[in-house]
């Protein structure tokens, strides 16, 4: 199960989050653990460079892309390693979108689409489809294989 | 980055994307005239996350949520009008400024309307739906408006996002999981408008007949419409059984029309260009059909769910074949043998699942191994190798998979690590399949590979070489997930090794495996010429490796890991090599690695308590490493005493205490006490006699923290010196003579310790405390010495009496720093200010002893005068038995059926008298007013029969053993016990639940000062004397010894915090009160030691101890010392209540009440409690937070 993936911009706004699984009053603390986590290692951190952390039996693995830095929580099949997959579709999704790493500013340009992405990435907090050309097919509502 | 950094979210998003005026740096001035809602929830946006919900800023959140609220009744009155509004004027008012969530739903309602129009679709698509997108989740309202999009749209766009919407609005169960910017509770709010409200609960029907009409729709042109449906359905809450049948429905019938056609799979296509449109049509229909399934609860004894899972495994679209076989997976774990049985086929050379070794889609191949592992373990399929062998086969092809992930999944099955649920014998086979098994290439797909990759590799050098190179990638994920793979391995190794596996000898030559079954296979084999040459060219320079070879050359790289920069790979590389570590290797490398990790300031302290835990793992999987491991301990209690959990480290020092067996006791408890010999905080102290490593503790925190960590130290040291020593009053195999009470003292001590060098060693360390150290530890001392003179036979009482009058005295420093002369002078009081403390405990041990004298007396008298016993004198002595028994109950756990405070000569007349007056010996007395003796007489009491106790003479070791095996396993301590749980939670594997913060939280437990503590006690003391009859009822005198030496070890320990011991509710007879009047009492005891347990880690417990940001956090802070009451009512004296006023949540954690809605309360928290409803409201949710004022408790 994916339990969270966050976008947070630089100064620790979250921007999206998506929690599956994860029980209300938790949110807030893996919120704030998030974004401290990222406070705390993502300084000077190369686009894209993962970094991973763990807390249990739960796998968190992070990165920054442009302004925004990206999270994604993961237990049992999600591992460092599987998150670590998602997390590169997620951030090829929203390069592809935002043109290039994206600015805060044109993050928040383009919400709605990055939104629907995401929708189509992770389903249920399962990873769903993985492949570009599919994810932007379907996010225009066209079938994932074409004829 | 300057111009935007300024900005929040719901600034960007509210505006226009045209680029904003330069003057629009802060939301203040972004927003000239910002409508009253935008402007507050852009301000609440503006807070730092974690600041972002604590209850201060609730109300902030509430003002803005009533805007919102007051806004949407309007617009959802709007709505229910004809729409006349003029669009235009609208955007012209977005361009200068915010859109708030009302002008967005106004929007939508007039876009549907004008639908005709392309600037409205433009409009929608580039404006409106995006943000929207923003908050939290979507009003119930705009259902109609986007049923009527859908139904009349024709633009994909706006199509996307209004299944995007629909799904939303079905998923909103007031938990949704959007985030953004919050919304209020709509169906309240539709509520409080009687007028026009529209609810979930009216608009979600609607919505599910759209989408499944369109879920059904077969025409060719709608079928990507059809996938974004029934995609939309699959996000309805799965407790709507109707919907779940229907989308069941739906979902069967899709597969009866596009399933069964016979498909030839394409392999690792994506698009599949270039086939034809209708078998193209059937893949997308059959992926979206398994994806749904996918999302559906599984239906384990269901045939048809089965077969058309198993059919997925032959779709052309990858994501459907893995979901199949994830669904496979999850059904072999339940019934591998019908799920074996469908896949028979599909399994064989040339099957479908030997294909998915080449699709290209990683979970695929990821839930190909757990399938794979699933069946090939089955128990139920012991009658079919040849199917087991088959897909044995797959999973060990699946090692040389060119993707980690898969490729680690892979060796953890093969290491019988599945689950979470943690198998020795699983584990221990997988260690010996690693070891011995051999990776033989199957005839199909060898075709066309070399020979050298045709030759049977074993396992374990394909494993080995694998993680070898991984751990040369940059990647952090890469070299976290391959220090995870070596730390399951160690998990494996260790069972195997503590299953006592045979044949699990590492210097073994790898390669003999793969000879002997070269040899094997040259007389059956049809390719004898192949497998010849392949066995000769076996014969390279890896001919000498062998396991331990080839480990120590792993373990070698795992340990350059170390110098990787992200803490938690190192982390886990220290976990790996705790596990790694064999018992017969030498330490100091673990032990300097460990040390300089340590040293870094980085660490969480939530990682270094990871650690602590892998070292409980560890002893629990060997317990021969007891010793090994408390050194290692020894590390975290001077490196980083600010950072562990004390209760964890005491825990560990236990469990490797008794686990240490009869022999490395000593060295166990030298081990731990060695904490003791740390230089405390003060400069100038005693530096110790062992020589340590340099303690960290040079600031004010990490002093503190190791303080606490010598006084739990020293306490250990108290109730379980005698333990180590096999030292007990009630248990000496030789009485002293009385010869040796004439002794002086420094005879004594001689004598002493040539007679148990263990206890006398515990006794110098503790003396040395007594006077040394800081003043908390200095009462620990004394109470711990108090415990053994107690509990232990001559001469140590005696030393310890005499020690502890010389302090009480004065001029123990001179005695003491010269051990060997006798305390000839008087220095003085020596400000050891423990005067008021030693005189009830000297006053004890004035009673036994004068107790005693005068029994020689009387026994003299008897003697020489030839008499009998008579009654009442017997009755007189069997009184001052029970009064000398009940106070030094007082003072520590004694087992009331075979202590003897009057000497052990005065045992067979107190057993005349109890014969004479039928007085059980367990019971001890009809009296009631005897003092407990100990929480693990409720404890041990019902729980079990006592263990066989033939063996009087000492403790069982074994029975102790297996008692420490199965540590956390029996429910006899109280699972509830916080540091217990912890461990448990850890070794299970489990636990999800959100991190801790904050990192200091150690120092907020409150301190409790030793007098409140001391009266406390004594209160309790005599509340219990008036309730409880039964004391010491626990131990049936045959089965005395074992239990009540047992539990002297482990119940009656009484350290509040470790085991905390409360009494399970089955196993206690006397009721709840008595029970926690128990605890308090031996809390009291060991209570100047005494840190607030830290709650358990459970999703449950909302007070686990949470960031500073968690409003539920608050609720630890007052916890005090007495907190101990509340924690049964907690757990199960819930209160009621009920619901005076409406109540409209506010956020996800908040609940809607209705006015006289029945509740119940399960706890509050700074003016909130957090209730749970009989049943569920509108918006399904049946528990939250509410205002106290706003119940009204019954």
């Amino acid at each position: 199960m994916i339990l969270a993936v966050l976008f947070a911009n630089s100064v620790g706004n979250v921007l999206i989050e998506r929690f599956n699984g994860v029980p209300a009053e938790e949110r807030l603390t893996w919120r704030s653990f998030l974004v401290k986590l990222g406070a705390e290692n993502l300084k000077g951190v190369k686009n894209e460079e993962l970094l991973v952390a763990c807390h249990k039996s739960v796998y968190i693995v992070y990165t920054m892309l442009g302004d925004v830095s990206i999270f994604l929580v993961g237990k049992d099949e999600y591992d460092e390693l599987a998150l670590a997959e998602a997390i590169f579709i997620i951030t090829g999704a929203v390069k592809d979108i935002c043109g290039k790493p994206p600015t805060e500013r044109v993050f928040l340009d383009k919400y709605g689409r990055i939104c629907l992405c995401l929708d189509e990435i992770v389903w249920n907090g399962l990873l769903e489809n993985t492949d570009k050309d599919r994810i932007k097919r379907l996010i225009r509502l066209k079938p994932p294989s074409e004829f | 980055m300057a111009e935007s950094s300024g900005k929040t979210l719901m600034d960007l998003i509210s505006a226009d994307p045209t680029p904003v005026p330069a003057q629009s740096t802060s939301s203040s001035s972004s927003s000239s005239t910002p409508s009253p809602a935008a402007a507050s929830a852009a301000s609440s946006m503006h807070q730092p996350m974690s600041t972002k919900t604590t209850l201060g800023e609730k109300k902030s959140k509430r003002a803005t949520l009533m805007q919102i609220q007051s806004d949407t009744i309007s617009v959802a009155k709007a709505a229910l009008n004809p729409v006349k509004a003029n669009i235009m004027p609208q955007r012209q008012r977005q361009r200068k400024k915010p859109v708030s969530y009302t002008q967005l739903a106004r929007s939508i309602h007039e876009l549907a309307a004008t639908l005709d129009q392309k600037s409205s679709q433009k409009q929608l698509v580039n404006h409106v739906f995006p943000k929207l997108a923003v908050y939290n989740s979507v009003d119930p309202s705009l259902a109609p408006s986007l049923l009527m999009l859908n139904q009349q749209c024709e633009d994909r766009n706006v199509l996307r996002y209004v299944y995007y919407y629909l799904a939303r609005i079905l998923s909103d169960t007031g938990l949704s999981p959007g985030g953004g910017i919050p919304t209020p509770n709509w169906d309240a709010l539709a509520d409080i408008d009687a007028g026009g409200g529209v609810t979930r609960a009216d608009v979600v029907p609607r919505i599910v007949n759209q989408l499944t009409s369109e879920a059904s729709n077969s025409e060719v042109e709608f079928h990507a419409r059809r996938l974004q449906a029934l995609k939309a359905l699959t996000y309805s809450p799965s407790e709507n059984s109707e919907l779940l049948s229907k989308l069941y429905e739906i979902v069967f019938g899709l597969l009866d029309k596009v399933a069964d056609v016979p498909h030839k799979r394409k392999k690792g296509v994506f698009g599949t260009k270039g086939g034809d449109k209708e078998s193209i049509i059937r893949s997308n229909l059959q992926y979206a059909a398994m994806s749904a399934l996918r999302r559906l609860p599984l239906d384990p004894g269901n045939p048809v769910f089965l077969h058309r899972a198993a059919q997925g495994v032959s779709f052309a679209d990858p994501v459907a074949v893995r979901h199949s076989l994830e669904i496979l997976a999850e059904l072999a774990a339940r019934d591998p043998y019908t799920v074996a049985m469908t896949l028979e086929k599909l399994a064989s050379p040339a099957g479908a699942l030997q294909d998915i070794l080449h699709l290209h889609d990683v979970l695929a191949r990821v839930a190909l191994a757990r399938l794979c592992h699933g069946i090939s373990r089955a128990r139920a399929l012991d009658e079919r190798p040849d199917i087991r062998a088959q897909f044995n086969s797959i999973l060990y092809q699946l090692l040389l998979d060119p993707s980690e992930r898969v490729c680690y999944e892979a060796i953890l099955c093969i290491l019988g690590k599945y689950d979470n649920t943690e198998r020795m014998d699983e584990r221990a086979s997988g260690w010996y399949r690693l070891t011995r098994e051999i990776l033989k290439l199957p005839e199909a797909t060898s075709k066309d590979k070399s020979n050298k990759a045709k030759r049977p590799q074993p396992l374990i050098k394909l494993v080995m070489r694998r993680l070898e190179s991984s751990f040369r990638s940059f990647s952090r994920p890469v070299l976290h997930a391959a220090a995870r793979v070596v730390q399951e391995m160690g998990k494996s190794r260790a069972a195997a090794f503590a299953m006592g596996l045979e044949d699990i000898d590492e210097s073994v030559h790898v390669n003999a495996f793969s000879d002997a079954l070269d040899d094997a296979e040259t007389n059956d084999s049809s390719h004898p010429e192949g497998i010849r040459r392949t066995s000769s060219i076996s014969a390279g320079p890896g001919r000498n490796e062998t396991i331990a070879s080839l480990l120590a050359s792993l373990m070698e790289v795992v340990r350059t890991t170390v110098a990787c920069e992200c803490v938690y790979v190192r982390g886990m590389v220290v976990k790996a090599l705790i596990w790694m570590q064999s018992p017969h290797e030498s330490l100091d490398e673990l032990k300097s690695i460990i040390a300089s990790e340590l040293s870094d300031p980085a660490w969480p302290a939530s990682l270094v308590n990871d650690v602590l835990l892998t070292l409980h793992a560890r002893f629990k999987a060997t317990p021969d490493m007891a010793v090994i491991l408390l050194e290692i301990a020894r590390i975290f209690a001077t490196k980083v005493p600010g950072k562990i959990d004390a209760d964890v480290l005491q825990l560990l020092w236990k469990t490797c205490l008794v686990g240490a067996g009869p022999d490395g006791k000593h060295t166990a408890l030298e081990a731990v006490t060695i904490v003791l010999d740390l230089p405390p905080p003060q400069p100038g102290s005693m530096s110790g006699l062992t020589s340590i490593d340099r303690v960290s503790a040079s600031d004010p925190k990490s002093a503190l923290a190791l303080q606490k960590l010598v006084q739990a130290a020293v306490w250990f040291l108290g109730e379980n010196a005698n333990y180590a020593a096999s030292e007990y009053a009630w248990e000496s195999a030789t009485p002293p003579g009385t010869a040796l009470m004439m002794l002086d003292a420094d005879k004594m001590v001689a004598a002493a310790s040539s007679r148990n060098p263990t206890l006398a060693g515990a006794l110098t360390r503790l003396q040395r405390c007594a006077f040394s150290g800081s003043w908390e530890v200095r009462i620990v001392a004394i109470q711990a010495l108090t415990t053994i003179a107690i509990r232990s036979g001559e001469p140590f009482r005696l030393q310890i009496y005499e020690f502890l009058n010389t302090l009480a005295e004065g001029g123990v420093q001179s005695q003491l720093s010269e051990m060997h002369l006798s305390n000839g002078e008087d220095q003085g009081v020596s400000g050891t200010g423990l005067g008021v403390l030693i005189t009830p405990m000297l006053k004890v041990l004035d009673e036994m002893y004068q107790g005693q004298d005068e029994l020689i007396k009387e026994i003299r008298n008897h003697d020489n005068a030839n008499k009998e016993w008579k009654d009442e004198e017997l009755k007189k002595l069997y009184e001052t038995h029970e009064r000398l028994l009940d106070f030094v109950s007082l003072f520590c756990y004694i087992p009331r059926a075979k202590y003897l405070p009057l000497g052990p000569i005065s045992a067979k007349l107190i057993d005349t008298y109890r014969t004479k007056h039928n007085i059980t010996a367990s019971s001890g007395s009809t009296d009631p007013t005897v003092v407990a003796t100990g929480i693990s007489d409720l404890i041990y009491e019902s729980t079990q029969p006592a263990p066989a106790a033939s063996n009087s003479s000492g403790l069982d070791d074994d029975l102790v053993n297996a008692w420490a095996a199965n540590l956390g396993d029996d429910g006899l301590l109280g699972n509830n016990a916080p540091a217990m749980s912890r461990v448990n939670d850890f070794i299970a594997g489990g636990g999800t639940d959100a991190p801790d913060v904050d990192e200091e939280n150690v120092f907020s437990r409150p301190s409790v000062g030793y007098d409140d503590m001391w009266a406390k006690t004594l209160l309790e003391t005599n509340d219990q004397e008036e309730d409880d009859v039964r004391s010491g009822s626990s131990s049936p005198d045959s089965t005395g010894s074992v239990e009540s030496s047992i539990s002297s070890h482990f119940g009656g320990m009484n350290y509040p915090s470790l085991f905390s011991s409360k009494p399970s509710s089955s196993s206690q007879t006397t009721g709840k009160s008595g029970g926690s009047k128990y605890q308090s009492t031996y809390e009291g005891y060991g209570s100047p030691i005494r840190e607030e347990p830290p709650p358990p880690y459970s999703y449950s417990e909302p007070q686990s101890r949470e960031s500073f940001e968690n409003p539920m956090a608050a609720g630890s802070g007052s916890r005090s010392y007495e907190s101990d009451d509340e924690e049964p009512r907690k757990s199960t004296g819930t209160r009621f209540g009920t619901a005076l006023y409406d109540f409209t949540a506010g956020g996800d954690d908040e609940l809607n009440l209705t006015a006289e809605e029945e509740l119940e309360i399960e706890y509050e928290v700074d003016g909130w409690f957090y209730v749970k409803k009989k049943r569920p409201g509108r918006d399904g949710k049946m528990a939250g937070l509410v205002p106290v004022l706003y119940v009204n408790q019954s």
